[in-house]
């Protein structure tokens, strides 16, 4: 007996078809098997038998009837091509978003660097997120650890850090350069400085040619290795690129080496087109030397990147390098470095972090919309999902007749729910692989529109294994989620209750619509979210691009000269900086013109330490405003209202005494209660030196650095007043009317130095785009999600309806023969949805209400609950069903009784 | 029995097949006494489990060489559980096909002179 029951537990293992047909039959085979072997060996034999039966023979009947149910499922669905054609195509869609965004999301949250050895070792001593050059002196207190290092400064890390095995460093920012190939026009290439080793460290090789050793550290190397994609896209991978002459600027290069296509160095989300070595800079930007620093300022521009000797922990390695950094700081500052200034100079460190997924400026600037994002489409695919589910069960109720058959003829529930669970899978199959290629190209879109923002952003789709799992988990999650609950309810029938509603068509299948109301519900339910955070979302890219800039941007043309390319005296700069002044106010159709340092929307920023008598900073801070030097006519050009006192004039020269233009920031910060014209403000130097300004005028705010941030305080001194030649000029220039004015402005400039070196000239609103490029983007894709969502909410509804009102077809003709009035049958209609609706659109609200918060940081001038916003949002949901349910309805209430009867 | 198709297109048959066959020729037979036959026949060096035995019983039923039968062909079988399986004409066939492809085999294998002639 007790070999009976394990033999049945065996018996398990077969499909439960086999099983129910064969099973007593091998029991008994077994059985008598058993009972006629001789005890021993050859008993174990009939047992070792039955053993590998299971493991050989029962996935081979498995198999056999996944074979059978996979014929089956195809002829169904071509059977159907409608429905199979909107099956496929919405999974393809909504699993290839999802497939698209999570690739995204993960590469530029979470993966690893791309093309990197072991790129899990990888620590660094610098901030990851940050980008860019800093000049001047870092002040632990206000800024934390170091976000970048001077050159110098990785040169004795390399040196003497021993704990690490391996160190290089890399410019943080992603240069943008002029260069000239081959002797070719010049063309605009992205670049990165980087030291000898960097190659070594990452564990990059080439594809041709050879990589800087760390020579290149020591000697002046003037070479340059290319990316994949570069030589492609410019050499058409042409195969004598190695040895092309490459020209930026001052520099003379050579090409000596190709990248494999996966590599892009060590931050991800940037694509370079080049890497040239550290010591090239100089020449590469000539004008400024960041390779040598005077005290008190150092330029900080490198990240830097090693690999821990083996045994060491990231805490041992961030003493010692701090360690290495306070001697060069103590040795940097030297005699300046004394009493309580030591202190504060010497208030800087290093942080040292794990480095696998590389730099990536985007990443921390990324994550929220994108998390939101990706939550969004996946709700998506829910909503999509809950929509085939209904078109399945409204199919379920056609197969009624052939289920209840089947089963009537003595078919398993579980055989049956099987083949229909193949056919969902085989469907979901087919979305799947389509979805695969959607994903490729919806990757590709989003790249683009993210790359609005940044130019400089570039991300492949990599299939990696991550990639094909998530695929597969969608895939497979998809059919089990649109195709399970059908299965369940096409096959939970009462033989008898089934037969007989089939002959009457009508009163009963209830269960069947409740379910389908649910799943509308479900599905109003979902899209509330979705479309109060498009409405949110879209809001905020209004917001910001309405956003109050305190000056016009229309009519507004800038020009960046980098005149310390060609001039090296500073004073025959500022003689240069006038005179292109001078001719770029004669050029026809030019109302006003002016110059800044810092210009608009350029990204640049330069803060100094004030005093101001009668202010004191609270303790522990020093008071900081933002400074620009500016021409005259700045405000006129610019057209920033003077809320007190006058512009900057041509009268400020050198001779004349210092003044200063403030913004309401900076008065309202420092200035509190006080009349600010009249006052004076000490601008500090490092060294302790102060230069006094008097404020001769008050200006309203003016946003020309972020739109999002509050206006800092900021002070605007004469060009002529700062000292000779600091910084490279960026004219603004106003013109008269709508008509272009940059070809009269680059003649202008032309006609002063034919070779001035004209960086850019863009409108202003040209350099504004890119700021706001991201909002855009995002609302726009949070707007599509909710359009989509909207429409399958819609769909399924009217679909529930439509069906409902089909199976309902005789009572309703019934009720009409009799007198009913047809309002009252829409009433009946709208009555039954109208509970489910309520019930959906209120849960929707209340998600709505806890979701909205995840997305509170990348909202701009508006609440995360926002009533406005959710009311809109309830109350477009609601018109949408409405006009959803009425359709049905009122068909209903236009029954032909007697046709509608006779065709019963 | 016009539709069946060619019996060449089962073969060679697996191993199993081939020897449920020849159970089957000569009389009708339940389950445990093909297992028995096969066993005797090649003194029990090929020894059917139940699993491959029905797994063979299912793909030969459909494919028309065996056929159940309604009722015990043993009127003194007790045993009312057990069902009897019998080799249909189409079976046949495709046996004697089996049994000429092996033939035309060992033809082969005797005339390059592999095996001594029996």
């Amino acid at each position: 007996m007790r070999a009976d029951a394990l033999y049945r537990a065996l018996l398990r293992c077969y499909p439960a078809a086999f099983r129910d047909e064969y099973g007593e039959q091998m029991l008994l085979a077994f059985s008598d098997q058993l009972h006629d072997a001789p005890r021993g060996v050859r008993r174990a034999a009939v047992w070792t038998g039955a053993a590998r039966d299971a493991m050989a023979v029962a996935p081979k009947e498995h198999w056999y009837v996944f074979l059978q149910d996979l014929r089956y499922a195809l002829r169904t669905m071509a059977a159907r091509p409608g429905f199979t054609a909107v099956a496929i195509l919405s999974l393809a869609l909504g699993i290839g978003a999802n497939t698209a965004l999570f690739s995204l999301w993960n590469g530029v949250l979470r993966a690893s660097l791309p093309g990197v050895q072991r790129p899990e070792e990888l620590v660094m001593l610098t901030d990851p997120g940050e980008g860019g050059v800093w000049r001047g002196r870092w002040d632990g207190r206000t800024d934390g650890p170091r976000d970048w290092v001077s050159y110098q400064e990785f040169e004795e890390l390399r040196d003497h850090a021993g704990l690490f095995a391996s160190v290089m460093a890399s410019q943080s920012g992603l240069g943008l350069w002029q260069a000239r190939i081959n002797g070719a026009a010049l063309e605009e290439v992205r670049g990165r400085m980087v030291s000898g080793s960097f190659f070594q460290v990452l564990g990059a090789n080439p594809v041709a040619g050879r990589v800087f050793t760390a020579d290149a550290d020591r000697v002046d190397t003037p070479e340059a290795v290319i990316s994949h994609s570069f030589w492609q896209r410019r050499f058409g991978g042409r195969g004598d690129v190695i040895g092309s002459a490459l020209a930026i600027r001052n520099a003379r290069l050579s090409i000596i080496g190709i990248m494999p296509p996966t590599f892009v160095g060590e931050t991800t989300g940037q694509q370079p087109d080049m890497w040239v070595p550290l010591r090239m800079q100089p020449r590469v930007l000539p004008g400024d030397n960041f390779l040598q620093d005077t005290p008190p300022d150092k330029a900080m521009w490198l990240h830097v990147f090693g690999r821990l000797k083996p045994g060491v922990s990231l805490a041992e390695a961030e003493a010692r390098a701090n360690a290495v950094l306070q001697a060069n700081l103590v040795a940097f500052y030297g005699p300046d470095a004394i009493g309580e200034r030591r202190t504060e100079f010497l208030d800087q460190r290093l942080q040292i972090t794990n480095a696998s997924r590389g730099a990536s400026p985007k990443r921390s600037e990324l994550a929220t919309s994108l998390t939101a994002l990706l939550a969004g489409v996946g709700i998506l695919l829910l909503i999509a999902c809950a929509n085939l589910a209904n078109l399945l069960l409204a199919r379920g109720a056609a197969r009624r007749a052939e289920m209840t058959l089947r089963l009537s003829l003595g078919a398993a529930r579980g055989r049956l729910m099987r083949q229909l669970v193949t056919e969902s899978l085989v469907l979901a199959a087919a979305g799947g692989l389509a979805a695969a290629a959607v994903a490729v190209a919806l990757h590709r879109a989003l790249v683009m529109m993210l790359a609005e923002a940044d130019p400089s952003f570039a991300i492949s789709f990599a299939f990696d294994p991550q990639m094909a799992i998530f695929l597969v988990i969608c895939t497979v999650a998809s059919a089990l989620l649109f195709g399970l609950l059908p299965a369940w309810q096409a096959t939970a029938t009462d033989a008898a209750l089934a037969l007989k509603e089939q002959g009457r068509g009508a009163i009963s299948g209830r269960g069947r619509g409740r379910t389908g109301r649910i799943l509308v519900g479900a599905q109003l339910a979902l899209s509330l979210p979705l479309l109060v955070g498009a409405g949110l979302l879209a809001r905020t890219a209004y917001n910001v691009q309405r956003v109050d800039l305190g000056f016009a941007v229309d009519n507004l043309l800038t020009a960046r000269v980098d005149l310390r390319a060609t001039i090296d005296d500073p004073a025959r700069r500022d003689v240069m900086r006038q005179a292109l002044l001078d001719r770029i106010r004669q050029a026809p159709g030019v109302r006003t013109a002016t110059f800044s340092q810092l210009g608009v929307f350029t990204g640049g920023f330069s803060t100094r330490t004030i005093a101001i008598a009668g202010y004191v900073p609270p303790p522990g801070r020093n008071p900081e405003t933002t400074l620009d030097g500016v021409g005259s006519d700045y405000f006129t050009t610019l057209g920033t209202r003077l809320v007190q006192g006058r512009d900057i004039e041509e009268r400020d020269t050198r001779a004349a005494p210092r003044v200063c233009v403030i913004n309401e920031a900076f008065a309202a910060r420092f200035l509190a209660r006080r009349n600010p014209v009249g006052l004076n403000v000490t601008v500090m130097d490092d060294s302790g030196k102060g230069t006094v300004f008097l404020v001769v005028g008050v200006a309203k705010n003016a946003r020309t650095r972020t739109l999002r941030d509050e206006v800092e305080p900021r002070m605007f001194i004469a060009g002529l007043q700062q000292p000779p030649g600091a910084g490279n000029p960026i004219f603004l220039v106003r013109s008269q009317s709508d008509a272009p004015i940059a070809a009269a402005v680059r003649q202008a400039i032309m006609d002063v130095d034919a070779n001035a070196p004209l960086t850019s000239i863009r409108t202003a609103g040209a350099r504004l785009a890119p700021l706001t490029a991201q909002d855009r983007a995002i609302a726009r894709l949070a707007l599509a999600f909710g359009l989509v969502a909207l429409a399958l909410a819609a769909i399924g509804l009217y679909g529930v309806l439509s069906y409902g009102v089909a199976r309902r077809t005789s009572e309703i003709a019934v009720r009409i023969a009799l007198g009913a009035h047809p309002s009252h049958v829409v009433a009946m209609i709208v009555r039954e949805t109208a509970g489910v609706v309520l019930i959906g659109v209120a849960s929707g609200g209340a998600l709505a209400y806890l979701a909205s918060r995840l997305i509170a940081s990348t909202l701009f001038g508006i609440a995360p609950r926002d009533p406005a916003t959710f009311a809109i949002a309830t109350a477009v949901l609601l018109a949408v069903a409405a006009c959803a349910g009425y359709l049905p309805a009122r068909r209903a209430s236009k029954l032909e009784p007697i046709a509608a009867l006779r065709a019963e | 029995m016009t539709n069946d198709p060619s019996p060449e297109t089962f073969l060679p048959l697996p191993t199993a097949v081939f020897h449920i066959l020849i159970a089957l020729a000569d009389r009708d037979r339940h389950g445990y006494s093909i297992m028995q036959d096969v066993a005797a026949r090649t003194e029990t060096a090929v020894q059917l489990s139940a699993g491959t035995l029905y797994s063979s019983i299912r793909r030969m039923l459909e494919q028309g060489l065996i056929e159940e039968l309604s009722k015990s062909p043993d009127p003194s079988s007790t045993d009312e559980r057990r069902r009897y399986y019998r080799l249909t004409r189409f079976g046949r066939r495709v046996a004697a096909a089996e049994v000429a492809r092996l033939n035309a085999l060992v033809r082969q294998a005797r005339a390059t002179g592999l095996v001594p002639e029996g």
